[in-house]
């Protein structure tokens, strides 16, 4: 006999039941981590990725993880608004070495990837690229070990600013490849010219006119933090969606709109930004799918690229951060700690990536072999870096907090 | 048998006549979301680099910084050098994107947020005091006045007892406390209450007298120094002074420079004429009297000691404004009394203005970021 209210075996795997497994695993292999080996419990999150991922187990098969991209463009989205809400122009103009040190930090550390990349004879345009999505540090990893350690302080504060600008820069130098990528793969010089700008400018745009809305709803709303929790997520939900549907990068979109509601709002509509419980979630989600994207086995083969891809970055940054950031304002010692804690490369890293090689599959594929496999040691090592660099500076709160 | 205390500490060293000079607490604030912050340590090293008058000190807790001023004859000069080291101490909190405002309390930080600056002395209050030391991150300010002599400091430490509830409600400046109205004028004094050397100094006749109680309490073993007794008013013989203790710290250094000559033609007033005789009636009403102060500021209602009356504070600050008036007029901050006087006319205060600010903006965080704009003399960071 037939009951037709059974459901039918084999079960059809739900994206809610692989979101709710994805942060359930994530969440005990972190805790598991921290318990058992006093590790900091993003590397349980992106080792439970692993884990579930295509190199080792399978579970999360490629054509899971593509349709699963829409969970890492919403938390990336919210990570990089909130970096983007912490950029205060206010600041930079009351400290100009600020600014420069920046910049410096991140032109370095791309010169210092390129150069080295270069030497090992990768081409030009490869070595840009590298070099472009090497220049930024982890949103993520940096703003979940300074929420977990409770951290605040000048060093902290430069790291959050350091990270929204150096993704920032990352994020326009490989769109200003663009046309070198498409002219080597013989596109329409139409294509290979207007499409960076439609990218950077339309994007830009469409985060302009989410700011211009959610303030004058915020202004609409009145100042009740629980309203105004409800419009930011909405706000940065749709401008995430919006920015797919119109081919758009998120990234850039959320953190223009970051960005301009922190500096734009001049009748101080909104308040501060707190994201709380909600905000782990997603964080939770972003490091187990970041995980599962990583890539090992170009280690094996280029071990000596990757470890030069990595010290070579480590030490553009920390030229920079040494020859200015005195004069920001960083405390003697300070500046040694400051490039350790922005050593993480995490999940924009694997966005860009996957970016570019959806263009071009085989140019993405010798981009991800070299930057993924960086980013499969700094996703394991960099939060322990951030968390020791943080913890160094004096500026975690041991009081409340034994992460 | 009183125990032997080191000469040189109780030693009572003279100084000029109704001299003054202030001490400020003030709140460090991070410029992002305007709860405190906790970089006193980088911005005193910073500090530390410019030639100031005056001088920049730590706190208990990395959330507070406290400038000293100088020993001033005037108030105008005291005024000027606030103003220079408040300028300086704006400029490179800004470098490290912070504010700094006056007020008695933040109006809504978590107080076991706060982290108690390292020194020897603050670690062991935190072991001693438990979370009063964190919850004691409070804004107050000082003002020092020289006396002639060790017995004449304290005939006017008596005297101004008198005057605290003055003191309480021209300062008031702790509406909010822990995110709420607290409905006080001054909230900030019930942090200072609890701890148990806090209150007034005992009713002695002369400074012997005093040296006697000081030496029993030490023999006890319940004081160390002067510093353990965290009286509203109390003698500071190392330098020659008596410090009044129960303002909060203003929105603004004019105010606190204000407060200073105010305190200044007081103690002229009662070193020039002696009026009255210290009288234990003081310190029967003056737990009362504080409470009328704290909690309604000029509003409230004073039980006068000598006359047994009650008289609103407000009131009594006017006519005493009078009374001293010749005094500040020789010490030239006769405008500096008209214009307390015309405030306290006119129903204004900075507990009332940050009440306006909520009321207007809707948000604590508008109240600090309004007062730390204040604080750096109206000029915003943009």
């Amino acid at each position: 006999m037939e009951l037709s209210f059974l459901p039918r075996f084999p079960l059809a795997l739900s994206q809610p039941i692989l979101f709710g497994a994805l942060l359930a695993a994530g969440l005990l292999a972190g805790e598991a981590i921290n318990r058992y080996a006093s590790l900091p419990r993003i590397t349980g999150y992106a080792l439970a990725g692993v884990a579930l991922g295509p190199q080792v187990s399978g579970l999360l098969g490629a054509d899971a993880l593509q349709t699963l991209r829409v969970l890492i463009d919403l938390s990336l989205g919210l990570i990089v608004f909130e970096l983007g809400f912490r950029l205060d122009f206010g600041w930079l103009r009351l400290n100009r070495w600020l600014l420069v040190t920046a910049i410096a930090e991140s032109v370095f550390s791309f010169c210092a990837i390129y150069a080295s990349l270069r030497y090992f004879e990768f081409g030009p345009l490869l070595a840009a690229s590298a070099a472009a999505i090497g220049t930024g540090t982890s949103p993520a990893v940096v703003l979940l070990v300074a929420h977990e350690l409770r951290a605040e302080g000048q060093i902290t504060e430069r790291m959050l600013l350091f990270t929204a600008v150096n993704s920032v820069i990352a994020y326009v130098a490989l769109t200003l490849l663009l046309p070198f990528l498409h002219f080597e793969h013989e596109a329409a010089w139409q294509e290979a010219l207007l499409h960076p700008l439609y990218l950077l400018g339309g994007s830009a745009l469409l985060g302009v006119a989410a700011c211009a809305a959610m303030l004058r709803l915020a202004r609409w709303l009145g100042k009740r933090e629980d309203r105004q929790f409800v419009l930011l997520v909405a706000m940065v939900v749709l401008t995430v969606g919006a920015a797919r549907s119109l081919n758009l990068s998120v990234v850039i979109a959320l953190v223009m709109l970051g960005m301009l509601s922190r500096n734009l709002d001049y009748r101080h509509a909104l308040m501060p930004l707190r994201f709380g419980y909600g905000g782990q979630l997603f964080f939770v989600i972003l490091f187990v799918l970041t995980g599962a994207s990583l890539q090992f086995d170009a280690l094996w083969t280029s071990g000596l690229v990757v470890g030069t891809f990595i010290v070579v970055r480590f030490l553009g940054k920390a030229l920079a951060i040494l020859l200015f950031g005195y004069p920001s304002g960083v405390r003697p010692g300070g500046a040694g700690l400051l490039a350790i804690a922005l050593l993480p490369m995490s999940g924009l890293a694997v966005v860009m990536v996957h970016d570019t090689a959806a263009l071009y599959p085989s140019f993405g594929k010798d981009l991800s072999s070299v930057v993924l496999s960086a980013v499969a040691v700094l996703e394991l090592l960099g939060p322990l870096a951030t968390q020791f660099a943080l913890r160094r500076a004096g500026e975690t709160d041991p009081g409340r907090h034994g992460a | 048998m009183p125990e032997a205390i080191p000469a040189d500490e109780m030693q009572f060293k003279p100084s000029a006549h109704a001299s003054i000079g202030i001490e400020l607490e003030l709140q460090l604030v991070r410029a992002h979301d305007l709860d405190l912050g906790r970089d006193v340590g980088d911005l005193l090293a910073r500090l530390d680099k410019r030639k100031l008058p005056g001088a920049v000190k730590p706190e208990i807790t990395e959330s507070m910084i406290e400038l000293n001023s100088g020993v001033h004859l005037r108030y105008a000069s005291l005024r000027d050098e606030l103003r220079v080291m408040r300028d300086a101490v704006v400029r490179e909190a800004g470098v490290l994107n912070l504010r700094v405002s006056g007020g008695g309390s933040h109006p809504f930080h978590d107080w076991a947020d706060r982290r108690i600056y390292p020194t020897e002395r603050f670690r062991s209050i935190l072991e001693r005091y438990g979370f009063l030391a964190k919850q004691f991150t409070v804004f107050g300010q000082h003002i020092h006045v020289g006396c002639p002599g060790a017995d004449a400091a304290v005939h006017l430490v008596h005297m101004m007892t008198r005057y605290v509830p003055h003191f309480i409600a021209l300062s008031a400046a702790s509406p909010f406390y822990q995110g709420e109205d607290t409905s006080f004028q001054s909230s900030r004094l019930t942090a200072v209450s609890a701890f148990p050397l806090a209150g007034h100094m005992p009713f002695v006749r002369d400074w012997a007298e005093f040296l006697e109680y000081y030496g029993k309490m030490r023999g006890f073993g319940i004081v160390a120094s002067m510093k353990d007794f965290y009286w509203d008013i109390r003698p500071k013989p190392e330098y020659g002074t008596i410090e009044i203790r129960v303002c909060d710290t203003p929105l603004t250094v004019e105010r606190a420079a204000l407060l200073a000559a105010y305190a200044q033609a007081l103690v002229a007033y009662h070193l020039a004429e002696r009026p009255r005789e210290p009288s234990r009636a003081t310190y029967l009403v003056n737990a009362f009297n504080r409470f009328e102060a704290s909690r309604y500021g000029c509003a409230g209602e004073l039980v006068e000691p000598y006359e047994r009356r009650k008289v609103k504070i407000g009131d009594d600050i006017l006519s005493t404004i009078q009374t001293v008036m010749p005094h500040a007029v020789r010490l030239e901050a006769g405008d500096a009394l008209a214009e307390l006087a015309a405030g306290v006319r006119g129903g204004n205060s900075d507990a009332a203005w940050q009440r306006a600010r909520y009321a207007e903006a809707g948000s604590l965080v508008d109240v600090v970021r309004e007062a730390s704009i204040a604080w750096a003399g109206g000029r915003d960071r943009r």
